[in-house]
């Protein structure tokens, strides 16, 4: 598999009168290889926007090595430009002019035949507004034409930030078939959301920013799995006689609720075994999985005191604990 | 090429370049209207008696010279209170710029010749905000609104998309400035042909008039290619605006007083006033009574200093050219939020 955008080292500095210096992104890594649909997750704030910028050639970097398409950035990018679609926080359009208008002004500085102009409006579903002003259009509407200049390109590589903004739920489901179609026709999809059940359902790999860093990438199934605390739920008509059955089996279980929740088992059988020994019967037992809000939250260390309004960038940098990288094994 | 339309595509569409255009054909129109409503082509009489009174006229000023120069020679002595010049050869009509001629007795007759000048002397000056204001609002409005960084997505070249966006305001501007001008012109002309004076349309007057008309057109490019170098700078339409009145207002005025008081030399040269006023005129000439001050007493000193136009036109595009490439070094590697 060829890398499609490698990020090594990404640090940008922000730096004005008055708020000073501010660290954006702290030694960033990202690898996005041919043919995935990445997500690309973090807190307010953890630098998702501005590595996108970075990577674009929109702010310069401090230090770090980039390559879009194999091509180094932003030294090289224009040779690579016409085949990476973009949008960087909701892009803004000149109001006065139509849909069609402004994406035909974009095709022509890009060379693109405007006969593409009508097939992408018809993609985003623009097709009967194309010809009214942008300034009538909604918050969704701007966003879906946004997607569709970034289409316009018949990308290989499609980088979106937040595209899902602003977007019905008929049109985030849209939003994620397009995805799921172009990824089947080999584009290469980077995108940035907080819509986390969402990227979980698109996304094949996800990378997770915190303060600048990486804390976690890899395949969405892996970094679920290196998360799962192997737990179950079980319904039993006796609780408290079955915590300490499971405890003299050395399981850890602890009631919660009206059920049981039983820790470090990697296989269930152990449970339903001890307690039916026993006489009781297991009335319901379900694996707690973790799902992607779970996880991001917890390295992202964003709702540890849930009393505490938390402040924008608050979130955990990565600590002792291992990043999982599927292609460069674990690192400390 | 593509680009270049693209940016002629968002130029024309721009609001506010087609407010100016429609305030340029407004004060156009207003301008000829009244003319044409306060002028008329003269009969035959009145054109004999306007030649007879510039004839008398001229007359006169010869026969007041004359009566000088015999004052001065003790030739003549008489008790009139009529003022005379110390020299003589101030009110010489040989040395005078313009004799009356006809035109000027001509109440209520538009002429071409007469007019042409200082009709072209508010068209450039209109163009000249034109396109100031125009070169800043461009690029100033399209920093803000995100339609650079939009266009930098599909043309990740910088220098090469603001020097499109420059050469094609440049080009409009020009353009524009040339059709508004033939057409202002050719108006006013038909206007002296047919309800007015042509005047005396020789070679020399079209030479000296495409001269200003030259220079002129120099300085709206001069003033479109400032505005979008500071609105680039500074991010912002505003910037150019403000850089203008901060200018306006510490320079040239107040800086202008404070160099009264402390009595410095020839405080013009300091003003870019003067050298766009030497540029457009072709030569200007400032008085300073410093200059006659403390040196050789007693000597003759005229107290005035000429400015060419030559070294100002090389400070006006010293001072645009500096702030172009400015504009352009910073815009190399400024991030673009
Ligand atoms: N132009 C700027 N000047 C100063 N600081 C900036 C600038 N742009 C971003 N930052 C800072 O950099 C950090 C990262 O911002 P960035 O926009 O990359 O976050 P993000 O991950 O995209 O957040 P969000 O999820 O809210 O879009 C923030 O702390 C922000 O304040
Ligand atoms: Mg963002």
């Amino acid at each position: 598999m060829s890398a499609v955008i490698e990020i090594e080292g990404l640090r940008k500095t922000f730096r004005s009168l008055r708020s000073g210096r501010r660290v954006a992104v702290d030694g960033f890594d990202l690898l996005v290889e041919a043919g995935q649909v990445h997500g690309f997750l973090g807190p307010n704030g953890s630098g998702k926007t501005t590595t996108l910028r970075a990577l674009l050639g929109l702010v310069s970097a401090d230090s770090g090595r980039m390559t879009v398409l194999g091509e180094p950035s932003p030294e090289l990018l224009p040779r690579v430009a016409g085949q990476v679609g973009a949008i960087v926080e909701s892009p803004q359009f000149f109001g006065n002019f139509t849909g069609y208008r402004t994406l035909r002004l974009l095709a022509r500085a890009g060379g693109v035949p405007v006969s593409r102009v009508d097939e992408v409006l018809d993609l985003v579903g623009l097709h009967d507004r194309g010809d009214e002003r942008v300034k009538g259009y909604s918050l969704g509407m701007k966003q879906r034409l946004a997607v569709a200049s970034a289409l316009l390109k018949d990308p290989r590589l499609l980088i979106l930030d937040e595209p899902a903004n602003g977007l019905d739920p008929a049109g985030i489901r849209e939003m994620r078939d397009l995805m799921r179609s172009l990824a089947a026709n080999g584009v290469t999809v980077l995108v940035s959301s907080h819509i986390l059940g969402e990227i979980q359902l698109i996304c094949d790999h996800v990378t997770i920013i915190s303060r600048g860093r990486r804390v976690a990438t890899g395949r969405v199934d892996e970094v679920l799995a290196g998360h799962d605390r192997h737990e179950f739920l079980v319904r039993v008509a006796e609780p408290e006689r079955a915590v300490e059955l499971l405890h003299a089996a050395e399981l850890t279980a602890a009631v919660d609720g009206g059920a049981l929740v039983v820790s470090g088992v990697s296989d269930p059988t152990a449970i339903s075994r001890v307690l039916g020994e026993q006489g009781l019967w297991v009335g319901e037992l379900t694996p707690l999985r973790p799902d992607l809000e779970s996880v991001f939250l917890e390295l992202t260390g964003a709702y540890e005191h849930p009393s505490v309004p938390r402040q924008v960038g608050d979130s955990s940098l990565p600590q002792g604990e291992a990043v999982i990288d599927l292609d460069r094994g674990v690192d400390a | 090429m593509n680009l270049v339309r693209a940016e002629l595509e968002r130029l024309s569409a721009r609001r506010f370049v087609q407010l100016m255009l429609v305030l340029l054909v407004l004060a156009f129109a207003v301008t000829a209207a009244t003319t044409l409503a306060g002028s008329h082509k003269p009969s035959v009489s009145e054109l004999n008696s306007a030649r007879a009174q510039a004839a008398e006229a001229r007359r006169d000023l010869e026969a007041t010279h004359q009566e000088c120069l015999a004052r001065q020679d003790g030739t003549l002595q008489s008790d009139t209170d009529r003022y005379f010049p110390s020299d003589c050869s101030d009110i010489d009509p040989i040395r005078q710029d313009r004799l009356p001629i006809a035109a000027d007795f001509l109440p209520g007759v538009f002429s071409f010749a007469e007019q042409a000048e200082p009709l072209l002397y508010f068209l450039i000056a209109f163009l000249v905000l034109f396109g100031f204001l125009v070169g800043a609002s461009y690029i100033g409005a399209d920093l803000n609104s995100g339609g650079v960084v939009n266009l930098l997505l599909w043309r990740p070249r910088r220098l090469t998309v603001l020097a499109t966006k420059l050469g094609t305001l440049l080009g409009t501007v020009l353009v524009l400035a040339l059709l508004a001008s033939l057409a202002y012109l050719g108006t006013f002309w038909v206007i002296g042909q047919t309800a007015g004076l042509p005047g005396r349309l020789d070679g020399d007057f079209w030479s000296s008039l495409g001269a200003v008309h030259g220079r002129g057109l120099v300085l709206v490019l001069l003033a479109s290619a400032l505005g979008f170098a500071i609105a680039t700078l500074g991010r912002h339409t505003s910037a150019a605006l403000g850089a203008f009145a901060a200018y306006a207002v510490v320079w040239e005025l107040g800086a202008r007083l404070v160099l009264e008081i402390v009595d410095a030399r020839k405080s013009d040269l300091f003003m870019l006033s003067s050298h766009t006023g030497a540029w457009l005129n072709g030569g200007a000439r400032f008085y300073d009574e410093q200059l006659c001050r403390g040196d050789n007493y007693g000597s003759y000193c005229e107290g005035f200093y000429t400015l060419p136009w030559l070294p100002a036109l090389l400070v006006l595009l010293g001072l645009t050219g500096g702030l172009t490439a400015a504009a352009f070094a910073v815009f190399r590697r400024r991030d673009l939020i």
